[in-house]
This record gives structure tokens, sequence and C-alpha cells, in this order.
């Protein structure tokens, strides 16, 4: 089985944001070179069992509050910061699945995590890689998702 | 900005010309919104320019009907002719032609490939294999090469597919789910304008024609209608969308009820169908 | 009866089924719902269920289902991100009756009720 790629996560992201962010197809997500910028979210899943490593994603904190209140249909200043950590947690779980399924069997994958802050933009995963990477903007606000591996996974495969 | 009168004029002359679609005045957004993403990809900055573009280049020419022609679709869809088709249609050709006969069948106006598939499986569970062959037809290239492709994506698997269905008759690639070899042999796919007159084709036991026939104004509906009727078996069936009908458009035909759907017949069938009753 | 750890999710799901005229109860993991299901009257008709869920996931709580005679009636369908053939294969096992990959529409959660007869065809 390939790893994944950074096609496979648009592939994915599209159907997430048909779905759930953007049924009309009127405000698709647009790849691009930007990251996001502090203050960010970041919503995580982990991946075990076969395969080791986590796939992320990456929120400035305006595209957490607008993706939480487009997934919740409510106003983007009415969101809780519990609206966000739900809304954004199950992004990132749905993404996270479809990213298990370009997986070797036998994977598992946790419960989704969120966190917030200024200084989440340093914040890092022990011993592991990027393996993929999409990043782009959606109405403007910038997002990233990308897909990491633990070395010794992956130097074991 | 907005498509001149004289624009929208050319390309719904065009979708006319080339696939029977009307477009009537007033549909100007959709054609805008349909056009912009396809103009953009083509490094035509404006709607107008890639119209101004399509009269001298045929193959944008072509782009713009595959765009305005629509290609909703889904697996089984409104289920009832399909349950129809299982219950009724094959048994009873079952029984007129002898467990030897290979059915013919055929799609119509295919789109992505969900009917002439969905039908597969259900012959995949009521006929021996090898017995029935399907050609999907549709006036979309791009479409005829998605079908034939086979693969879906995960939205597209969830809509009106049962589960078992996915397990036994897909397999997964990637992001997606591909229609299993086995299955895809028995279906072959072809580009066909059902406005235009129809290629030689060996005659069908079954058609599926839905959803395209409410696309087309009357006299139109009329000539597919009886092109299609001199393709098919006199005692073959015929299914429409839910909306459609041959009555008060085409004579030759005559509605029968086969479970908790409509089919319609050749008229000069005579022996009334098993499993299904006149309806007139 | 909508059982997923997210509120989000179940929000997307009940305004969905709302729609198709059904009323909702919801469950935050397999065992909210299992101790729901003792409460509640009438039983629900079918039980939309997440896979990964804190205390008891949705795989155990179809198979709690299943082993008691009193839910024999009630429709389960996996609603969930888990999309391996295999793992589609596991919940059928178990007992559940159709499945449905997220991301979903809300045609495909309509669709496959009708699908399972628990929505009239007109509304689809
Ligand atoms: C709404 S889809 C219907 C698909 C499928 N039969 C169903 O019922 O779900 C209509 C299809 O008709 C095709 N179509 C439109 N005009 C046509 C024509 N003149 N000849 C053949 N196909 C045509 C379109 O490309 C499209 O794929």
């Amino acid at each position: 089985m390939s790893a994944p790629t950074t096609d496979d996560l648009h592939a994915i992201t599209e159907q997430v944001w048909l779905s759930y962010l953007d049924p009309e197809g009127v405000n698709p997500f647009l790849p691009s070179s930007e990251a996001p910028e502090s203050p960010l979210v970041i919503a995580s899943v982990s991946v075990t069992g076969a395969w080791e490593g986590h796939v992320i994603m990456t929120f400035s904190e305006q595209a957490a509050e607008l993706a939480s209140a487009a997934l919740l249909g409510m106003e983007a200043d009415e969101v809780t910061p519990d609206d966000v950590a739900d809304a954004v947690g199950e992004l990132v779980n749905v993404i996270g699945g479809n990213v298990k399924s370009l997986l070797p069997d036998g994977s598992l994958l946790s419960l989704p995590h969120v966190v917030t802050g200024d200084s989440a933009g340093t914040a890092k995963w022990p011993a592991t890689v990027e393996i993929c990477r999409l990043q782009g903007s959606w109405q403007e606000e910038k997002i990233a998702i990308s897909v990491w591996t633990s070395k010794s996974a992956g130097e074991g495969s | 900005m907005a498509l001149t009168q004289h624009e929208f004029a050319f390309v719904s002359g065009l979708v006319r010309r080339e696939a029977a679609i009307v477009l009537e005045a007033g549909k100007e957004y959709l054609v805008e919104a349909r056009l912009l993403p396809l103009a953009r990809r083509t490094g035509t900055v404006t709607v107008s320019e890639f119209v101004a573009r399509a009269q001298r280049e045929r193959v944008i020419a072509d782009q713009i009907v595959d765009a305005l022609t629509t290609n909703e679709t889904s697996w089984l869809r409104d289920r009832e002719p399909f349950t129809a088709f299982t219950d009724s249609v094959v048994p009873d050709l079952a029984e007129r032609r002898g467990p030897q006969h290979k059915l013919r069948i055929w799609s119509a106006a295919c789109s992505s490939g969900q009917e002439p598939y969905s039908l597969a499986m259900l012959l995949e569970e009521s006929v021996r294999t090898g017995r029935y062959e399907i050609l999907a037809t549709d006036i979309s290239t791009e479409m005829i090469e998605r079908a034939k492709a086979g693969r879906y994506s995960q939205l597209e698997v969830n809509r009106g597919l049962p589960v078992p269905m996915l397990v036994r008759y897909f397999d997964r690639v990637g992001t997606e789910w591909q229609v299993a070899e086995a299955l895809r042999r028995n279906v072959s796919f072809q580009k066909v304008n059902l406005a235009a007159p129809l290629p030689q084709l060996a005659p069908f036991d079954v058609v599926f024609l839905r959803n395209v026939l409410i696309y087309f104004d009357l006299e139109t509906k009329r000539s597919v209608l009886r092109r299609i009727r001199s393709l098919m078996r006199p005692d073959g069936w015929l299914f429409l969308g839910a909306a459609e009908t041959t009555i008060g458009i085409d004579d030759g035909f005559e509605r029968v009820v086969a479970g908790r759907a409509s089919a319609y017949r050749p008229r000069a069938a005579t022996t009334a169908p098993v499993g299904a009753t006149r309806k007139g | 009866m909508v059982i997923d750890d997210s509120r989000a999710m179940r929000l997307i799901l009940r305004r969905i089924v709302t729609q198709l005229g059904f009323e909702v109860h919801e469950a935050g993991n397999g065992k909210e719902a299992l101790d729901l299901l003792e409460t509640v009257d009438p039983m629900p008709q079918v039980a939309l269920i997440d896979w990964n869920m804190p205390v008891m996931n949705g795989l155990e709580f179809v198979t709690a289902v299943r082993s008691d005679e009193r839910f024999r009636q009630m429709t389960l369908m996996m609603v969930t991100t888990e999309s391996e053939h295999g793992q589609i294969v596991r919940a059928l096992a178990a007992g559940a009756h159709e499945y449905v990959i997220k991301p979903f529409t809300p045609e495909a959660i309509a669709e496959k009720l009708a699908l399972l007869g628990l929505v009239p065809s007109g509304i689809v």
C-alpha cells in the first residue's frame, strides 16, 4: 500500500468540504503555499497499530471559528471554545479516518485532540516526520492538513 | 459580468443542436455558474471570452455541452424500477427466452455509470454470470470515461448503494472504490447522442432511459422514443424516470405496471406479460 | 437515535432525520445509548451509530444490542469514518444493517433510510 499523498489529502478534503462546510460548492478550499498564522487551533488524531503517526489540521483561530460555525449552523461570533473543540475535532476525525483507509490494514484511529494558543505554532510531535501536507485558504482564512509518521515505523516498512 | 443576450443565444443554440437540451431564457445565471470554473481552468478570464472561443474552437464548444448537461445520478435510483426489474422483468424474460438466451440491456443515458452497474449487480444475483450484457451510452465523453473506469468517491458510494453490494462488488483503490473487474467485463460503453440517428445496434430486451427525456422538447422526445422502440425486442421493456412517460408522446408504447413501478412495452406485444398487468 | 461523541455531528444528523419526519434521541457513546434504551418508549426504529467513541464504541454497541431480544426490531446503521473494506464487513457481521461512510451528504442518509424501508420513497 502506497503512502498517502497531497493529492489524496486534497481529494478527501474536497469531499469533507462539499459534505459539511460548502454544500453549494461556492466556497471551496483553495490550495496555496501560505501556512496559517498564530493564534492557532490544532486538531489531531493519532493512528496506531500497523502504521504509527498522526493526522493534523492546523487552523488560524478565525478559520476554526468559521468552520465550527458552518458545521453547527451558527454565526461565527456565536461559537464558544467548546463548540470549536468539538467541531474541528470531528473534522480531523473524518479526515483522519479517510487517511487511515490508505494505510495498512490493522491501523487504529484515536479520538481527536484539540489544542489552542499562540505557542501552539511551535508545537512538535516528537520523533515523527511529515509525509504529506496540504495547505490553503478557505474564505480568506488559512488551514493546513498534514500527515506525520513515526520514524521507526517509517524506516521499518 | 453578465452574459449578453447574444452570447446566451449562442450557448443555448449550441446545446440544443448538439444535445437537444432546451435552455430557456432566464437560465443565464446557470450558464454562467457552470461555465466560470471551466473558463478559469482553460486560462480564460471571463465567461464571455470563453463563449467567444467556443465559436472558433471545437474542443471548447464540446466542453460547454458537457458542462450544461445535468449528470445527477445515484445507485438503484428511485429503487422501484430496479425492484421491478429483478422481480418482474428478469423472470418474465427468462421464461420467454429460456435459460440459454443472453439478456441484452441498454442504459441509454448512463451518466457516470451508477445505472448500468446497478443493473449488473442485480443481474449477478439473479442470472448466471455471463448470460447478460449491458450497453451503457451517454452523450458526454467525460461521463463515458468516468463510467468506464468505474471508480467512485466515498460520497458517490454513499448514494443509495446497499452496503452488502459495496462489500461484494467493489474494491478499495486509494481514496476511491472501483467496480470489480468481473462486473465491468459485462458492461460496455459507447458515446451515443440520443437526439441524432442511432448507430446500428442489436435489439435490446430491456432499456433504461431515465431522467433524460425531461431535458428535451416534445418533438425530440417523440423521435427519441421512436428510435429507441426500433431497437427493442417487440416484447421488451422500457423504464423511464419518475417524471417521464410515453403517454401522449408515442402511441407505440403502452404503460404496464411492474411491481410498484411503471414500465412501457411496445404495443405490438400481444401476449400478456408474466407478473405484470395492463394499465393502459 | 443518534449516537456520536461529537455534538456537531449529532446536530447534523438530527437536522437531516428531523426533516425526514423522525423524532430524535441523542447519546454521546454506546453506553449512554444502552442506558437511554432502557428508558425511552417506544423503542427507536433506527440507530445511527458512530464507531470511534469513548467509553463504549459503536461496534460494541451493535454487538450488545444484537444479543438482546428486546431490541430485535431496531435497525442499526453505522455512520462512521471507518471506511476500510474489512471494517465494513466486521460491522455487518456484528449485526449492523447499513453503513454510511463519513463524510456524507443529507441525500445519502435519506437514501439509505429509504433502502431500509424507513422513509417513504417519495421523500428521498
Ligand atoms: C440526469 S442524468 C440521468 C442519469 C441516469 N439515467 C439516472 O437516471 O440517474 C442525464 C444524462 O443524460 C445525458 N444526456 C443529455 N442529453 C443527451 C443526449 N442528447 N443523448 C444522450 N445522452 C444525453 C447527460 O450527459 C447525463 O449524463
